[in-house]
């Protein structure tokens, strides 16, 4: 493709954004839909002038070195969407510990900051992590540079725009009310522009290769892209009512739409959530333990186990609804095939620390991505097990989810992205190491006892809610009232809330550590340089 | 006769869907573990390890 196709490709994309953003901000109607429209409008006219400035500026030579400076402003919207997302997180949780805190304002209440909570950490922080780790892994084990100035700008600036329109829409209540799919027609036409742009710079920086074979970890970035794609298209088909108003209405009705947006909510978690992650840890945990993978083999067999079944899956999260038995079913069977595959994946990574073991003692970032590796496990077995119906009668629509939920984004999802980010931050700034190994040590302990604290308190929450809902007297009537099983919560709230925010002074410092080895700075060696980690035996 | 892509489905999901997921397995993992494909993925997992120049 020429450079100047690429850039009339480019030109042509934002143009039909602009427009969309014009016609919104002209026609539309509503504070947050309006102020939207200026916000894509301003964006895409931004990026509109640097494409035709780049048009007309002479061809630039291309530095034979790798495109990092997108990874690094990736890295730091990272941190900056996760330290926004869990204070709001950790908000919602004194909010439900203390309701009072509420304040009584519509703008702050549960349905409305729940979804800013969930898309700042599941997309701002987790997607920006792939996107920026992605960057990375494909063009190390490509050993070629990113194929294209100007777009992975545009992929990174078009998928935090997303994000933006999606966490400033809920306080105005712009949302379609489909989990994890809440941003209306238009942020979703814009992540499907950039998830094109996304897709084919990566799927071109691959075919740039030195390599012939193709490294595991782009196997499972790739699955991520592609899989999110297409449940991004499907589940959002939707009709606009108006441009001058941001509300749609979904193509599907009934139990086809909860079929939809589930088969869409459980593959989110299974391709963005995990997927996405594996290929993180198959690249970031080898290097870091300067060991190859157990079995490269089973990481391949692993890959097409997990893409199969997973799609599959989705149902479990509808178990005695209106969906045909025999898709719960499915769904349920499918679930817990999902189990090898998933194991397969934890033993591979536990055992390619075989020999490196003493770097997990010493090395927080290792010991992060080795706990991960534990969670990972432990997730996936409660996801099965959730997945019978049997068991489900008990968890669904109690704090076990949450807990369940909360395992795998504290435990397994930001574990693997700390470090990573920890192993990946010096090497992108080209700094000796991390600013502090005390500090990220203090982060892994607090990060650990808030997911513990966190997670048991809402297992034991679940089960209590799940178990006095169900107990009846003898002449059939409940035992208890419903706001008697909300009293009975407020302990584990309490708890729950500790837990959150032990795990937001981590990511603080975390955050502050990171910021630290940017700006160049390296704190002295004074001997106590690990502390608190347990000093290696002599 | 199966009108219905749902009870087609349904059809495939109780007789031929299950012996269609083993022999996609058995593919899949003959396929990967074939002893001639041994030394192309001995040489990818130290991938990450050798020298990451860039080259292109």
């Amino acid at each position: 493709m020429t450079r100047d196709l690429q850039l009339l490709i480019l030109a042509l994309a934002t143009f039909v954004v602009f427009v969309m953003g014009a016609a919104i901000l002209g026609l539309g109607r509503g504070t947050g839909y309006v102020l939207h429209g200026w916000l894509i409008a301003a964006a895409a006219g931004w990026g509109l002038l640097k494409v035709i400035g780049h048009w007309s500026d002479p061809e630039p030579v291309v530095p034979f070195e790798y495109q990092d400076r997108v990874i690094k402003v990736g890295v730091l919207a990272c941190f900056a969407w996760g330290v926004f997302g869990f204070t709001i997180g950790d908000v919602l949780a004194w909010q439900l510990a203390i309701p009072d805190l509420n304040g009584d304002m519509a703008g702050s209440n549960f349905g409305r900051i729940r979804p800013m909570h969930t898309t700042a950490v599941i997309f701002g922080f987790g997607g920006n992590a792939l996107i920026a780790t992605s960057f990375y892994v494909v063009q190390r084990t490509s050993r070629a540079r990113l194929a294209g100035e100007l777009l992975p700008w545009f992929v990174l600036g078009g998928y935090n725009l997303f994000v933006v329109l999606a966490v400033s829409g809920y306080p105005f209540g712009i949302t379609q009310s489909k989990e994890y799919a809440e941003p209306e027609w238009y942020a979703d036409l814009i992540l499907l522009v950039t998830w094109v742009g996304y897709f084919t710079l990566y799927m071109r920086t691959l075919a740039r290769r030195v390599e012939p074979h193709i490294y595991v970890a782009n196997w499972y970035y790739l699955g991520f892209i592609v899989v999110i794609a297409m449940l991004h298209v499907v589940n959002n088909l939707a009709v606009p009512v108006s441009i001058s108003v941001p509300k749609s209405y979904p193509i599907f009705a009934g139990v086809q739409d909860a079929m939809t947006q589930w088969w869409y909510g459980h593959n989110a978690v299974g391709f963005l959530l995990t997927a996405g992650f594996l290929g993180m840890m198959y690249y970031f945990l080898p290097k870091a333990a300067e060991r190859p993978i157990y079995s490269y083999r089973m990481s391949i067999l692993g890959f097409w186990g997990i893409t199969f079944l997973y799609l599959w899956a989705g149902s479990h999260h509808l178990h005695y609804t209106a969906l045909p038995d025999w898709v719960q079913y499915l769904g349920m069977t499918m679930s817990i095939i999902l189990l090898v595959p998933s194991w397969g994946t934890v033993f591979n990574g536990l055992l390619t620390l075989n020999g490196a073991w003493d770097k997990v003692r010493t090395d927080p970032a290792l010991r992060f991505m080795m706990v991960a590796i534990l969670f990972y496990g432990l997730t996936t077995f409660e996801g099965s097990f959730m997945a019978l119906r049997s068991v489900n009668t008990l968890s669904h629509y109690t704090d076990w989810t949450v807990g369940h939920v909360h395992a795998g984004a504290l435990g397994w999802v930001a574990f693997m992205t700390f470090g990573s980010m920890y192993k990946m931050v010096p090497w992108v700034w080209k700094r000796d190491g991390i600013y502090s190994l005390r500090l990220e040590a203090w982060h892994f302990w607090l990060a650990l006892s808030g997911t513990l604290i966190y997670v048991g308190a809402m297992w034991n929450s679940g089960i209590t809610q799940s178990l006095m809902w169900q107990t009846y007297e003898p002449s059939g009537v409940f035992t208890y009232a419903f706001i008697d099983t909300v009293d009975a919560m407020i302990p584990y709230y309490w708890m729950r809330a500790i837990g959150g925010l032990l795990y937001l002074i981590g990511a603080l410092i975390g955050a502050y550590n990171i910021a630290m080895t940017v700006r160049g700075a390296r704190r002295p060696e004074d001997g106590t340089e690990a502390g608190p980690l347990a000093q290696p035996a002599e | 006769m199966i009108s219905e892509p749902h009870d087609f489905v349904l059809y495939l999901s109780k007789t031929w869907g299950a012996v269609y997921l083993l022999g996609v397995f058995l593919l899949a993992a003959a396929w990967i573990y074939w002893p001639k494909r041994r030394f192309v993925y001995d040489r990818a997992a130290q991938s990450p390890l050798g020298s990451e120049d860039i080259q292109r």
